[in-house]
């Protein structure tokens, strides 16, 4: 009985340490959901971009999510340890903003990155093109913003952004007019490339493995 | 071919070097052990004592292992490869005595040398003495080399190594069915054998938790300490299951009045947990440090 209790002390001491210590604990956020994206994010204006998730382990996930931050003229990417829910909830928000805030909205709502910006004049304008389209374009200060926002040549227009607005009151995920972006989104498939990467979709099955081990090891 | 002959010629001033460091080292050992001046100033006469040849021995054996440590780097000179040697060469027989003296103090506690080896001639005693030279050579050598020829890294580690081994000699009382202090008087050969596996086997996981990489001497040392206290969950797993794979007989109708069986106290018992205490050690630094986990990240 001692013994056990020294052997029990022993593993707590040890899992205390290890977690206190280890350097994978240290510098990584824990995302818990959606309401902490308020206490890891500072700045009045930002936008968080989900654009890769993966979980680590063999027995006991760690999950974990990527994250584009754009912070006024500051563009981050960071890596956030997160709960197994949220990890889940949002595997079809790859390419989405999770969590957006201006001086007037703070939203978590997932939709189309960049939406928070449009609209507001100090970043850019309404612009009517050749075929009568009336899009958003951003001044020169934010001439950078498609590229981090993962938009390339697309541009939202009045019927995007009001869709946007009537999903922001509804929480529900919006994915573009014609679901460009998302998991299932072209424009986020092809600007965001990382998660849709082949080798990742890759299931080895049992023979490549083992031919592939056997190479490897002779 | 001048150059070959010229090689070969330092080589053979090295050797001539280590054995002059050798030869300090046999009137050093008088400073720790000065009862022994007939050790060190007189022929050694193997027949007469075979206790006392082992003992002082034991101490030629560990100075050998640490010396292999040492690297001669000819290119910055005859002369300051001499000077290096011999720095480093009288730090760690220093370092080496220090520590045997400090181990043999905790474990030798109840028993003076005088007494145990020079009048009663204890071969049990000899070697557990020879096994602790062993053991503190391989830790001695392990830090030298992780101290990447920085003295002070060196005594740091150095006092790391002394305060982890000398816990672990502790540890002894809790994984063995064998009454150290009982047996040692009897001159049993069963104990010499069982705690000499057992400390061959905690000086190989304490050497494996110092063979890392370091660039932050605070960060290796709690990385050290936590592999330490890792191993010391593995290592009971490890002997609990080779025990449990090599069940052994107790004749208990041989139980003595104390309640040890006799057939534990021969020799076949204390081979046995010897063997059981050096595997479940090799077995357990693989677990502790020959796993590779990999990135946490392999994809980000």
């Amino acid at each position: 009985m001692y013994k056990f209790f020294l052997y029990s002390m022993l593993l707590f001491l040890y899992l205390g340490l290890a977690k206190f210590l280890s350097p994978s604990e240290m510098g990584i956020d824990y995302l818990q959901n959606e309401k902490t994206f308020s206490k890891l994010i500072s700045g009045n204006h930002a936008t968080a971009i989900l654009t890769d998730t993966h979980a680590t382990g063999f027995l006991i996930k760690t999950f974990y999510q990527k994250y584009r931050i754009i912070s006024g003229l500051t563009v981050e990417d960071r890596i956030f340890r997160t709960s197994k829910e949220f990890a889940k909830k949002n595997l079809t928000h790859i390419g989405l903003a999770l969590y957006a805030k201006n001086s007037e909205i703070e939203t978590t709502t997932p939709s189309l990155p960049g939406m928070i910006y449009v609209d507001d004049r100090e970043y850019g304008y309404w612009k009517e093109r050749k075929n009568g389209q009336i899009v958003w374009v951003f001044n020169k200060t934010y001439k950078h913003y498609p590229k981090y926002l993962g938009w390339g040549k697309y541009r939202p227009d009045e019927l995007t952004f009001q869709k946007f607005r009537s999903h922001l009151l509804t929480g529900e995920a919006f994915l573009g007019l014609n679901n460009e972006f998302g998991p299932e989104g072209s424009i986020t498939k092809k600007y965001f490339p990382q998660f849709f990467k082949v080798e990742r979709k890759k299931k080895i099955n049992l023979q490549t493995m083992m031919v592939q081990f056997f190479k490897e090891n002779f | 071919m001048a150059e070959i002959f010229d090689r070969l010629m330092i080589r053979l001033l090295l050797v001539l070097f280590v054995c002059l460091m050798i030869f300090l080292y046999r009137y050093a050992h008088l400073i720790f052990y000065p009862t022994v001046k007939r050790q060190a100033l007189t022929k050694i006469s193997p027949a007469e004592n075979p206790a006392d040849t082992l003992h002082f021995f034991s101490r030629l054996l560990g100075i050998s292992v640490i010396f292999s440590s040492i690297t001669f780097n000819e290119a910055s000179g005859f002369f300051l490869t001499l000077l290096h040697f011999t720095l480093w060469g009288i730090l760690s027989i220093t370092l080496y005595l220090i520590s045997m003296y400090v181990i043999e103090s905790i474990v030798f506690y109840n028993f003076d040398y005088t007494d145990e080896i020079l009048k009663r001639k204890n071969m049990s005693y000899a070697f557990i003495s020879f096994c602790h030279a062993i053991t503190v050579a391989l830790l001695t050598k392990t830090i030298m080399q992780e101290s990447q020829s920085s003295m002070v890294i060196l005594l740091i580690l150095w006092l790391f190594v002394l305060v982890l081994f000398g816990m672990s000699v502790k540890y002894y009382t809790f994984v063995s069915k064998l009454s150290f202090n009982r047996l040692m008087m009897q001159q049993n050969l069963a104990l010499s054998f069982s705690y000499g596996g057992f400390i061959l086997g905690s000086g190989f996981i304490i050497a494996s938790c110092f063979n890392q990489e370091h660039y932050d001497i605070t960060i290796y040392c709690i990385q050290v300490l936590l592999k330490a206290i890792l191993s010391l969950l593995i290592f009971p797993l490890f002997k609990k299951g080779l025990i449990y794979i090599f069940p052994i007989k107790y004749q208990s109708a041989m139980t003595d009045d104390n309640g040890i069986d006799f057939e534990r106290q021969q020799l076949g018992y204390g081979f046995f947990e010897g063997i059981i205490f050096v595997s479940a050690a090799i077995l357990t630094t693989l677990i502790v440090n020959r796993i590779q986990f990999g990135s946490i990240y392999p994809f980000f």
